[in-house]
């Protein structure tokens, strides 16, 4: 049987009033779950935010750059490849080479030399693994005349260089380029919309801005408006599966320090829509992480009859995710392999106790990155 | 090939239950206007078994196609139309699709900084779907579905499935027999109002009638939504003839007591009808 690990991230996070994702008419997006109105931001909004926060602190080394001169970029380090093994190579033979290797893959030339007609997204360390093909024997290849070139680097799989290796953005995230399928990466996340676990009504903010310039004999406001807005507490969920991380990115090391990361980034992101009229910048109450080796489990369904607001929304929130969770756990019998919570919830408190139950004793959130961290890398071998 | 009738059956049954806060069933939608077919589509729940036993796009989906589908509509949801824009995250102009002399995609202009598109999407819906084909592969299947090798999602990637998908084993019987007996799995407030209203108008609340939808080489209905090739520049749909019905569906809530409940008003039984 093929082994799997996924990496579910449940999110506990009020904010606010604010508007943090608005619909055409400038306000905040709902849907209905289970008969009631809900606040709800969209899975585009918030994987943006994600990403912006993971690029910010992922080695550049590892990033997608997004370029049109591949060529150019792959040219040059042939060049450097063979100086640093004492050959000394003339452009003209590298672009050449750099050509013959990216032409199968259907990476049309742009007008300019060493330009591709449009901007790509690659690793950087997808390039080395390329100049590894070529370099033993480089020198004879460019003696070669075209014909000759094309087939002697056709079997050796630089496409494939191409589509392993992924830069750790690319692997998680998922890239589309539309006239090259083959170049495509399925992305190994997958974030749900958050929703609030509450019934949440949209509200407008009514405001008047003064002209400070007006003359005494005008009174009345220099401008009017509304912006909508609502205050939730939002259940957010997001689950990567490690084994098509590991697909994506090929090494152990790379795919575990992605999820420790991403993890971080999806905990500590925020969209920024009307930031500074709101200032509504929260963190997550509760941060639970689950490795499963069957399948990823969504605990919405917990939030499925509204959560009261009458009584402690975050508390009541945090009562039913661990209900939820130890429910579905006891019913479907299955032991999930690494499980951990991080909660801002005071010792003895209800909510702390069945927390406790059910995800085991609270942490802070660097060491459940740790512990995530270690428990992936004890297991990451087994997956290939 | 023989021809297929929903109430020859043989086969075991796989159901599933599509529930979610959004689902989003495209039969034909390209471009910036995403729109959600009413229930879940063949091609949806195909490519969702398909992503489950972890095919890669390109594969090929003949055994898959093979399958016999049934939905029912457990709960109908309401259509929620999504506002999405497109843009570049370094604040440059979106590209448009023609080239320049150089073969560079140009920018547009005057400058386009984001571009609009509209989803649809069904909220707070729930679906029952009823499967078939041959043993081995329904039963591959329905172990796959407790194991996916990719997550899976109703319709569209965001649309994360709530648990349960699988409802445990498989069912002998007939598509429709399945259909009409499998409990009926709509949320918590969905059901009070239905035994609200069932006990203001005096009416059983035992069964409801629901509606499925159901492969019928016979029916005398289209739908185009049959995938011949999941592969991205590939896409192709065909399609199948289907049949609409409506299935009185147990609900759990108690038969009325013939001793205590109040007799249903009934106009004929003066009549002698």
């Amino acid at each position: 049987m093929p082994r799997r690990l996924y990496i579910d991230v449940h999110v506990l996070q009020t904010v606010p009033p604010a508007n943090l994702n608005r619909d055409d008419n400038g306000n905040p997006k709902e849907a209905d779950f289970g008969g009631s109105r809900r606040s709800r931001v969209s899975s585009q909004a918030w994987k943006r935010a994600t990403r912006m926060h993971f690029a910010e602190r992922q080695d550049k080394e590892d990033l997608g750059t997004r370029t049109k001169r591949i060529a150019g970029e792959l040219t040059k380090k042939l060049i450097s490849r063979a100086k640093a093994d004492g050959n000394a190579m003339e452009v003209e033979a590298a672009q050449r080479i750099a050509g013959a290797l990216l032409e199968p893959m259907g990476i049309a030339a742009g007008r300019k030399a060493g330009d591709t007609a449009y901007l790509l997204f690659f690793g950087r360390r997808q390039l080395d693994t390329i100049v590894d093909l070529v370099a033993a024997d480089i020198l004879e290849l460019a003696a070669l005349d075209d014909d000759g070139l094309k087939k002697a680097v056709e079997g050796r799989g630089a496409q494939d260089k191409l589509r392993q290796g992924h830069p750790a953005d690319v692997a998680l995230f998922g890239r589309m380029v539309a006239d090259i399928p083959a170049l495509n990466v399925d992305a190994a996340t997958q974030v749900a919309h958050a929703i609030s676990t509450h019934a949440a009504e949209l509200e407008f903010d009514y405001y008047t801005a003064v002209d400070d310039e007006n003359a005494a004999d005008e009174t009345g406001a220099g401008m009017i408006g509304t912006i909508g807005f609502n205050s939730a507490t939002l259940y957010r969920y997001a689950t990567v599966g490690l084994h098509q991380l590991l697909e994506n990115l090929t090494t152990h090391d790379k795919a575990v320090d992605a999820v420790n990361l991403f993890v971080d980034s999806f905990a500590r992101s925020m969209p920024t829509g009307y930031g500074n009229s709101f200032a509504h910048r929260t963190r997550p109450s509760l941060v639970a992480v689950v490795v499963r080796a069957d399948q990823p489990v969504n605990l919405v369904s917990a939030f499925e009859k509204p959560v009261p607001v009458t009584d402690g929304i975050v508390a009541e929130s945090a009562r039913r995710l661990a209900g939820e969770y130890t429910t579905a756990t006891r019913q479907w019998g299955d032991t999930p392999v690494h499980v951990a919570v991080s909660h801002a919830f005071a010792d003895g408190t209800d909510e702390a106790r069945d927390l406790a139950a059910a995800f085991g004793p609270n942490i802070s959130f660097p060491d459940l990155l740790t512990g995530l961290k270690s428990s992936l890398a004890d297991r990451v071998g087994d997956l290939s | 090939m023989t021809t297929y009738h929903p109430t020859s059956g043989g086969e075991p049954v796989l159901v599933l239950r599509l529930a979610g806060v959004l689902q989003s069933w495209g039969d034909r939608s390209a471009f910036n206007r995403r729109e959600t077919r009413p229930e879940p589509t063949k091609s949806g729940v195909i490519g969702l078994l398909a992503a489950a036993a972890g095919l890669p796009r390109e594969a090929d989906l003949t055994d898959l196609l093979g399958l016999r589908l049934g939905i029912r509509v457990d709960q109908a949801g309401t259509l929620l139309r999504d506002y999405h824009t497109v843009s570049d995250y370094r604040g440059r102009p979106l590209p448009q699709t023609g080239v320049s002399a150089k073969g560079v995609q140009k920018l547009t202009s005057p400058a386009k900084d984001t571009h609009v598109t509209h989803r649809f999407y069904l909220q707070d819906a729930v679906f029952l779907a009823a499967i078939s084909g041959p043993r081995p592969l329904i039963e591959g299947l329905a172990d796959a579905v407790l194991r996916p090798a990719f997550p899976l999602a109703l319709g569209r990637r965001s649309c994360v499935p709530s648990q349960p998908i699988a409802l445990g084993g498989l069912r002998e019987g007939t598509l429709l027999d399945v259909l009409a007996t499998e409990p009926w799995q709509a949320g918590e407030a969905h059901r009070d109002a239905y035994w609200r209203t069932a006990k203001r108008t005096n009416t059983r609340a035992d069964h409801v009638d629901l509606s499925a939808t159901i492969d019928d080489d016979n029916g005398d209905d289209v739908a185009h939504d049959v995938p011949l090739s999941f592969a991205p520049r590939e896409r192709r749909f065909t399609s199948r003839r289907i049949r609409h019905t409506w299935l009185s569906v147990p609900t759990g809530f108690p038969a009325p007591d013939d001793a205590t409940a109040a007799p249903a008003h009934d106009p004929f039984a003066l009549l002698g009808w």
